[in-house]
């Protein structure tokens, strides 16, 4: 009797100690960028050797950050936008409605995710070169739609789940019409759900790299192409210094998420 | 609710029902359908060739050519490779975000995250910084002395492997944490009552039951992996080539559109069919 609890402390101990090692593994690739920022050298390497804040103001006064972080910006701010109407609608249509062809529309609105995205990449590429829309902004926003739909559908279809169609009845018996239920009723309780959606949606477009790289051209680089391009050329800290600012605006989301819907829910 | 029900039945309210569905489901279609055409566009441009007739040529060439045909493997390989390590880092994980009552389990559950919510770029940046010539790692072994001059860490296919592991773990952990969550606890209490050993009980009741999330999560991982194209070409320097940097070559570099094409319909197909011979399996065993 007395070696089981004794095997049982081994395994929880090997359990965490694992635990601990994946942790370490995740979070340091993240945090080792933050210190060499503030080198004095031009090498970006940890430790870092002196002090300065010199990368902030040359990251500042690089002028595709800049525009790449405007252009980042308004991306996602637009497709995040759009994906957050088309999908409630959508999102709506499918946990409330009984219809044939139901499945083809979930499996249609749900292909981004399983088709590798380096293939969506290319035939964006194709579709909108033929079109003569790479390099226009136009172009990114179609492709950051189609990216960031599913996870819209995903996220407000559950929230949508949530709420008790007796309420929906109810308000209609009360003499609401179809349009006052879905403003006074649906929308104010879908409310974490929409936050949670934009929220991640906006991350999503802004973080993306694979469909941006082939359907961004000269003039309308986002951020993250912007990095890519410059340590194509040279790696000093100003990259540093912009990804930490970059971090920086992801704690503070994560906080703004945690304060308001919860991380756990926001992954639905 | 009588009012309700006789909304329901009238063959007019059935019709605007109908239409209304029709609106709501309008928008999402069409992005649906934009992204359908892009794919049959791809197609179509895969036969193209000087001549007008559709032609399978570039198929062909694919095949002879014996740098594609190792990049496909390869692509593959990785995507596996990164799917395995995935299940086997990310179950503990995701077992001790589910059933630990530690303090730390929130902390945990932030940095399982993180990577989610970083740049991808900023990540490629820190694993530059780790495994670079004079880079963390390197500093430490020639530091303890173990090696002389500097390892080459990057440019190999374990670095990739690492990139990769780091940007898709959270998906796994998040998918078979949400299985292991659903989990009825009084199972595993019958399982211990009725006097079966913890590791007993975690064959026979837990893993069976979390198997949908290990399946769910390694699809997942494996079609975000054989589609993930920074990673591999900024941590190996182009030694590592793999489909995705190979379609970068054919379509930015080459500007050679069918060959692309071709490449990227493979791709899909070959994918995707994994996918389904997969899941065709996971149902078998499922059943037994």
């Amino acid at each position: 009797m007395a070696a089981a609890p004794h095997a049982r402390d081994l395994t929880g101990f090997l359990l965490r100690a694992f635990v601990g090692l994946v942790m370490l593994f995740l979070i340091t690739p993240i945090l080792v960028v933050i210190p060499s920022a503030f080198s004095d050298d031009v090498s970006v390497s940890f430790p870092p050797i002196g002090f300065s804040l010199k990368w902030f103001a040359s990251a500042a006064t690089t002028p595709g950050f800049l525009h790449g972080f405007g252009i980042s910006a308004m991306v996602a701010a637009v497709a995040t936008t759009i994906s957050i109407v088309i999908g409630s609608l959508a999102a709506y249509a499918l946990v409330r409605y009984r219809f044939p062809g139901r499945g083809l529309v979930e499996l249609l609105l749900l292909t981004p995710l399983i088709v590798p995205s380096i293939v969506l990449a290319i035939a964006l590429n194709m579709i909108l070169g033929a079109m003569g829309l790479i390099g226009d902004i136009s172009g990114l926003f179609v492709a950051h739609v189609i990216l960031t739909l599913p996870y819209a559908v995903r996220v407000l279809a559950g929230s949508i789940r949530g709420i008790d169609v007796a309420l929906e009845e109810a308000s209609l018996v009360l003499g609401a019409r179809p349009s006052q239920v879905g403003r006074l009723v649906i929308l104010p309780m879908m409310a974490p759900g929409l936050l949670a959606a934009s929220v991640f949606g906006f991350i999503m477009s802004f973080d993306e790299f694979t469909v941006s790289f082939f359907v961004a051209g000269p003039g309308v680089n986002t951020l993250p192409i912007a990095l890519f391009n410059y340590v194509e050329i040279n790696i000093d800290p100003t990259v540093s210094a912009v990804s930490t600012v970059l971090i920086i605006l992801s704690v503070i989301a994560v906080a703004v998420i945690e304060r308001t819907v919860g991380l756990a829910r926001m992954l639905g | 609710m009588s009012a309700v029900a006789a909304q329901h039945a009238s063959p007019r309210s059935a019709w605007r029902s109908r239409l209304n569905l029709g609106l709501l489901l309008l928008p999402a279609s069409l992005v649906g359908l934009a992204m359908v055409c892009a794919t049959v566009t791809m197609a179509w441009i895969s036969t193209q060739s000087e001549g007008s007739q559709p032609t399978l040529e570039h198929y062909v060439r694919f095949f002879e050519d014996g740098y594609l045909i190792q990049a496909g493997i390869r692509t593959f390989h990785l995507s596996l490779m990164v799917s395995v390590i995935c299940v086997l880092c990310g179950y503990p994980v995701a077992w001790y975000l589910v059933y630990s009552r530690s303090s730390y389990r929130y902390v945990a559950f932030i940095i399982v995250l993180s990577p989610l919510l970083v740049s991808i770029v900023v990540r490629a940046l820190g694993w530059t910084i780790l495994l670079g010539n004079e880079g963390v790692i390197n500093q430490a072994l020639q530091a303890l002395g173990l090696t002389k001059g500097p390892v080459a860490l990057m440019r190999s296919y374990w670095s990739v492997v690492a990139g990769m592991v780091h940007i898709f773990l959270p998906f796994m952990v998040l998918s078979i944490a949400s299985t292991l969550g659903a989990i009825d606890p009084s199972l595993r209490e019958a399982a211990a009552l009725l006097g079966a050993t913890p590791a007993t009980s975690f064959r026979l009741v837990t893993l069976p039951l979390s198997l949908q999330g290990i399946a769910a999560g390694s699809v997942i991982v494996f079609c975000l992996s054989t589609g993930v194209f920074l990673t591999p070409l900024w941590l190996s320097r182009g030694h590592v080539s793999v489909l995705a940097t190979v379609l970068k070559e054919q379509v930015v570099d080459a500007s050679d559109w069918p060959a692309g094409a071709t490449t990227a319909v493979l791709l899909t197909v070959s994918t995707l069919g994994l996918v389904a011979l997969y899941n065709g399996l996971i149902r078998r065993f499922g059943e037994h």
